[in-house]
């Protein structure tokens, strides 16, 4: 994994962050084995926000694990020529016993930057989700919406921590925002956009929210549910947001109705 | 549009002004000293009076149940003649010192039998199995093995207090939420540093946990095998003065004894590990216990 990422020159495909060929994903053996992925092929280009939308048993939380080299797949090839992945879960999982500060200084001690390093790093990056005054709370002490910006914050650190100078980033993200409530939810949305321009990393975004894909990416992937495939793409810049929900809407239903009958 | 953006910053800041849990306010200095140390005091007078009133109705005789100025005298006694100093200072010393050589034995040994699988199904069960024997049980076997010797008894401490501390460490890992190990990963942890950084901080509840009751199970030990194992290689140890008391058929010095066991094992409890637990649980906002 980390071989791939500190070559980037040997990876053929150089105008993507990622590229996934033929990737399959199959958990158990033999006939009791239960096919996750199938033959997935899907190239997410440098700075680009890119939703994978799908109903439950899709593989969407597979196909991000596989990415973020938390798995492996059965077969076919992942390429990065990103920094390390970073991710985002749809809990926060901040570490109770660190302030939000010490939580982003997380990956970057791990990395094994100096603590004055540390430090204006953290402190940037919560400037940057806008927690300038809450670096010193524990997590309990703060809201779920301050929490999931803490998490966007480490994530955003430990794609830093680990990145040379000038490399891409690419920010993989599990339904987000699923636990929140529909205001927090709205400005978190807005929040993601803002830093997502002033990044310019990749975001690999997974949601079951049709009106949020279509809202966040430039361009949604339906995913079709056991096993998980591609069937459709949307580009979402520049469209007719009302007319491709509904598109997007009618064609992620005819995937689940499929599941009726078998 | 940078208006937007502004409105965008204005309602998230109001949305973190309503949404953050609100601060509970410490009470005061007076008001915590009068919730926590009043009750425990009035239950202490109400025991003595129990006592006092025992003794004064002469049920038993005297060599039976000693005044409560009768053990006052002895321990007093103690605490001119500076023995009382001696034999605490040689008790305490060697419990400590014990107890910290088995917290560098057992929490290797715990992170181990926590993610070590085979390590787990083999020798697991023997260590829970190992916290429910009385570690009186290993005196006689240490005395064969090493004598009346300080070693003796280190062992019986050790064996006493090694099972619980590791036991805790596991339990500890246990309890730990799947998804933090994963964000260890996903941040670039390798084993070491995840075991560092994240395994570690994540079971220190339950570690904690396990070194009071080791702290407990080895203070224990040591007073079962100082009165077993008399010699004068050993010293004067707490154990050998209630040993002594009891020779001497002096209830008054085996009270008085007894009194300076508990006083020492509810004296680290409330000096050390109360303050830890509370420090520790304090920061991750687990404060409904406290």
């Amino acid at each position: 994994m980390t071989a791939t990422l500190e070559t980037p020159a040997a990876v053929s495909d150089l105008d993507a962050a990622v590229t996934l060929s033929g990737v399959r994903k199959v958990f158990g053996h033999g006939p009791a084995g239960v096919v996750a992925l199938d033959g997935v092929d899907l190239k997410v280009a440098p700075g680009e926000f890119v939703c994978l939308l799908g109903a439950s048993g899709c593989g969407k939380s597979t196909l991000l694990n596989l990415v973020a080299g938390l798995d492996a797949p059965t077969s076919g090839t992942i390429e990065l020529t990103t920094s390390r992945p970073a991710v985002m879960f749809q809990e926060a999982a901040l570490m109770p016993w660190l302030t939000a500060a010490r939580n982003v200084e997380l990956p970057l001690r791990l990395a094994g930057l100096k603590r004055g390093e540390r430090r204006e790093k953290a402190g940037e990056l919560l400037s940057l989700v806008r927690l300038v005054g809450a670096g010193h709370k524990r997590p309990h002490e703060l809201s779920g919406g301050m929490r999931q910006r803490v998490a966007l914050a480490r994530a955003l650190a430990s794609t830093m921590g680990s990145a040379e100078e000038g490399t891409p980033g690419l920010l993989l993200m599990d339904e987000p925002f699923a636990a929140l409530d529909a205001i927090t939810r709205d400005v978190l949305q807005a929040e993601l956009v803002r830093v997502w321009r002033e990044t310019s990393t990749a975001i690999v975004f997974v949601t079951h929210d049709v009106r949020e894909a279509v809202r966040l990416g430039q361009r949604v992937v339906l995913l079709s549910s056991r096993p998980g495939r591609v069937v459709r793409e949307w580009s979402t810049v520049d469209c007719d947001e009302p007319a491709v929900i509904e598109d997007i809407t009618s064609h992620l239903r005819e995937v689940i109705s499929g599941h009726a009958a078998a | 549009m940078p208006q937007l953006d502004t409105d965008l910053a204005a309602v998230g800041a109001g949305l973190d002004a309503l949404d953050a849990p609100s601060q509970e306010q410490r009470p005061s200095l007076r008001k915590r000293f009068i919730r926590t140390a009043v009750p425990p005091l009035i239950a202490f007078a109400l025991l003595l009076g129990v006592w006092q009133g025992l003794w004064a109705a002469a049920f038993w005789p005297e060599y039976q149940l000693p005044s409560p100025a009768s053990v006052w005298a002895a321990v007093a006694e103690a605490i001119e003649t500076g023995r009382a100093f001696e034999v605490l200072w040689t008790s305490v010393s060697r419990a400590v010192l014990g107890f910290l050589t088995a917290v560098v034995i057992a929490t290797p040994l715990g992170l181990l039998i926590a993610k070590v699988r085979v390590v787990r199904a083999a020798i697991g069960s023997l260590l829970t199995g190992l916290q429910s024997l009385p570690s009186v049980a290993w005196v006689p076997a240490g005395i064969l093995w090493f004598g009346a010797t300080p070693a003796t008894i280190y062992f019986v401490v050790l064996m006493g207090s090694v099972p619980s501390i590791a036991n805790g460490l596991v339990s500890g890992v246990d309890q730990i939420p799947p998804l933090l190990p994963r964000v260890g990963q996903a941040l670039g942890a390798g084993r070491l540093a995840a075991a560092r950084h994240i395994l570690l901080p994540a079971a220190l509840p339950g570690y904690l946990a396990g070194l009071k009751q080791g702290w407990a199970f080895s203070w224990r030990s040591l007073m079962a095998a100082e009165i077993i194992a008399t010699s004068p290689q050993l010293g004067e140890g707490l154990g050998q003065y209630l040993h002594n008391g009891a020779s001497l058929n002096d209830i008054s010095m085996v009270i008085a004894a007894i009194f300076l066991i508990l006083l020492v094992g509810v004296g680290i409890e409330l000096l050390v590990f109360r303050p830890l637990e509370r420090a520790v649980l304090r920061a991750r906002g687990l404060t409904g216990a406290l």
